[in-house]
């Protein structure tokens, strides 16, 4: 009963603001430093902070936590802290759902290896199946909020990309950024096979042309429906595969925080052999991601 | 054996210069009227071949494209690696993430664009051969039945693709289920007549289980382990090797060895061109530019080879049987037209769009013809039912941009 109401109050809750912010605590040698992350992200967007472990309480565990907490100033009256048994994927997802958690905050590598990666590692299971924005942190950067850099994956043909967009200005207002990177990937399969036998060299200028502007005025016309607020905005046309491209642009961007929408369907191991949108960015993480879910 | 002679060289090199420059000047001129280039390269082969100039005369025709001897081997020889080359960019299109990306609707259109026509060329082939000009009173022969089955469910993407840039719907929701529909429609397609020829080849067979076992494990080992090795080497071939020289030999090499190697097994070289080609085309490290290339290498030297040769070896004129069109088009078009539409519908597309998208799907263009000269060579089809295809795969890639646009574009006015 109590699950059905909280189901109902989850549908079509917008991605921001911040209300709860969960953090999945793997007791790993990261903890420290993501949870300190947490609590800026927090304290900037005036969010409850829920902390959830699953698996077995002990002594050693509360105590590390304790000193955590302590050394980052974070009020252990002032948090939540779950703790709970049972598979760690399913028990994160029910906590989210039932503490209505706007975003999930979970440590993870850049890189998993090979069979954990097919088989499904859980950071990135959760982040494929949440109800609720994720990010997941791959490192701590050490540099100001400010000076980061964010990228957002602007794909103008997606309902769910406004909302993204916009979650990605509330959270760069708050936590103090200037400037945020929108990217829009252009991708046409069989558009090679399409010229080939019969156009024309000024033909295929003008197809790829009209194709890039065409692109860049679906880009603004999105921006001019953000609330930008004083934010700098940068915009990127790139050319590549879905997923693949921003990822690698992320990289040599040298990107902080890369934003993109939540998956549109189900994934499943097919969608791990035959890799397409998020699966490129989950396969090798180029920075912390943060998938908005959006809820529409 | 004999040596190949100068004048036998003369003869390949100007048989080849005519095809190479008349498909061109037909096909420029069936452009301005927004004809496939095909159609202008199947033209051409009507007019070089024993349809028209071999009936004019028989003694040039004979001279310039001899049916035996040292420049009949070399021109097969071409043929045939056009076939392949055809197969390998044919495949280098197809994205198996884009059909699983698309999603349910893809999915169930591209099920139910293949089942649907298959099974009704199948049951007509089969129930009733003498439609087909078969002498029977009994049931048709397998085969064939599952030829014709194949044939009308497959679609042309090339063409396709075209239709779409042309209508300015490449990049719209409606584009994209049509192309991923037809790439999964074209994947199966080839996979279930590589069965086939396998099951019916003169090499002797396998054996069903065997046949689909080497089918499905070389698929499986290519679009897995090889598509890996593809996407690993990619960037050094890309960026170490020269520009773009060094992309075009490995990858046109790795065609041929796979070619080489389903056909020692017994699967016929064009799977192994066609798979090479998709683990080829699905990596994000093949840049835009060679992928260009690479189909413009195929597309404008070897696809007017192969689709001249077409008419070159056809009397179009003595095997063109009203009643096997008539029936070949019905089919066509009731099995493509109504399965794809159904899948789309079920698949959450309106009825209007549906039906565009069925219309869309219909287009049939070189994949037909390519996969009707394979058969006719393996001795599956007669001429009659070849002379079919190749005005169905023609009559449906002509009528599809119009059908579109009547259930599609008028809705958005």
């Amino acid at each position: 009963m109590i699950m059905e109401f909280d189901l109902n109050k989850l549908k079509k809750r917008p991605s921001y603001p911040f209300e709860t912010i969960a953090v999945g605590l793997a007791f790993s040698p990261r903890m420290e430093s993501i949870l300190a992350e947490a609590k800026k992200i927090a304290d900037a967007c005036g969010s409850k902070l829920v902390l959830i472990h699953v698996g077995t309480k002990t002594k050693e565990k509360e105590k590390s936590l304790g000193d955590i907490l302590f050394r980052n100033n974070i009020e252990e009256r002032k948090v939540k802290i779950i703790w709970t048994e049972g598979d760690v994927v399913d028990m994160i997802l029910k906590l989210c759902k039932l503490n209505i958690v706007d975003l999930l905050i979970l440590g993870a590598l850049e890189k998993e290896n090979i069979i954990k990666f097919y088989l499904g590692s859980v950071a990135r299971t959760i982040s494929r199946k949440a109800k609720c924005s994720v990010l997941l942190m791959t490192e701590s950067s050490t540099s100001e909020h400010s000076k980061r850099k964010v990228i957002v994956n602007a794909g103008t043909d997606h309902l769910k990309t406004i909302h993204s967009i916009n979650t990605a200005f509330y959270f760069a207002k708050h936590i103090g950024l200037k400037e945020v990177t929108l990217v829009h990937e252009v991708h046409v399969p069989a558009l090679a096979m399409a010229m080939a036998e019969s156009s024309s060299a000024p033909e295929v200028t003008k197809i790829k042309k009209d194709f890039s502007e065409e692109e860049t005025n679906k880009l603004h016309s999105m921006i001019s429906k953000c609330d930008i607020g004083s934010l700098k905005i940068n915009e990127k046309i790139i050319k590549g595969k879905p997923g693949y491209a921003i990822r690698q642009y992320a990289e040599t961007k040298k990107a902080d925080l890369l934003v993109i929408n939540s998956p549109d369907m189900h994934l499943t191991f097919f969608d791990r052999i035959f890799t397409h949108d998020i699966e490129y960015i989950l396969a090798d993480l180029p920075c912390n991601l943060l998938i908005v879910h959006s809820r529409v | 054996m004999s040596k190949f002679t100068h004048n036998d060289l003369i003869i390949l090199l100007t048989a080849i210069g005519v095809i190479l420059i008349l498909s061109r000047v037909i096909g420029e001129l069936g452009r301005k009227f927004k004809f496939p280039i095909v159609m202008g390269e199947i033209v051409v082969g009507i007019l070089l071949g024993p349809t028209v100039i071999g009936t004019i005369n028989p003694e040039f025709f004979e001279k310039v494209f001899p049916k035996d001897g040292n420049v009949s081997i070399a021109f097969d020889g071409l043929v045939n690696l056009s076939v392949v080359l055809l197969l390998f960019v044919a495949g280098l299109e197809v994205q198996l993430s884009l059909v699983l990306k698309q999603g349910k609707a893809a999915i169930s259109t591209g099920f139910f664009s293949m089942i649907i026509p298959f099974a009704t060329g199948f049951a007509a082939a089969y129930y009733f051969p003498t439609l087909f000009g078969y002498d029977t009173d009994t049931r048709g022969d397998i085969f064939f039945a599952i030829f014709l089955g194949t044939a009308l469910s497959v679609s042309a993407l090339p063409v396709i693709a075209r239709i779409l840039m042309d209508m300015n719907l490449f990049k719209s929701s409606i584009g994209m289920l049509i192309i991923a529909s037809a790439m999964f429609n074209d994947l199966i397609a080839w996979l279930i007549f590589s069965f086939l020829l396998a099951m019916n080849s003169s090499e002797g067979t396998l054996g069903v289980g065997y046949t689909i076992l080497y089918i499905l494990a070389f698929g499986l080992f290519m679009l897995t382990i090889g598509k890996k090795i593809i996407d690993r080497s990619l960037p050094w071939i890309q960026t170490k090797l020269s520009w773009p020289g060094g992309v075009l030999s490995i990858s046109i090499g790795i065609c041929l060895l796979c070619a080489a190697f389903t056909e020692k097994i017994n699967i016929h070289a064009i799977l192994g061109a066609f798979i090479a080609g998709i683990a080829f085309g699905d990596s994000v490290h093949l840049h835009e530019k060679a992928r260009e290339i690479l189909h413009q290498f195929v597309t404008n030297f070897f696809a007017p080879l192969f689709f001249v040769s077409i008419g070159l070896r056809v009397n179009f004129f003595d095997n063109f049987d009203v009643m096997i069109v008539g029936i070949v088009l019905l089919l066509a078009y009731f099995g493509k037209v109504v399965g794809a539409t159904f899948g789309a519908y079920l698949g959450g597309i309106k009825i209007r769009t549906a039906i565009a998208v069925g219309f869309g799907l219909n287009a049939r263009g070189a994949m037909e013809i390519i996969l009707g000269t394979i058969a006719l060579n393996a001795g599956l089809i007669s001429q009659k039912i070849f002379v079919a295809l190749v005005v169905m795969a023609l009559v449906t890639s002509l009528t599809s941009a119009p059908m579109i646009r009547k259930f599609y574009v008028e809705k958005g006015k």
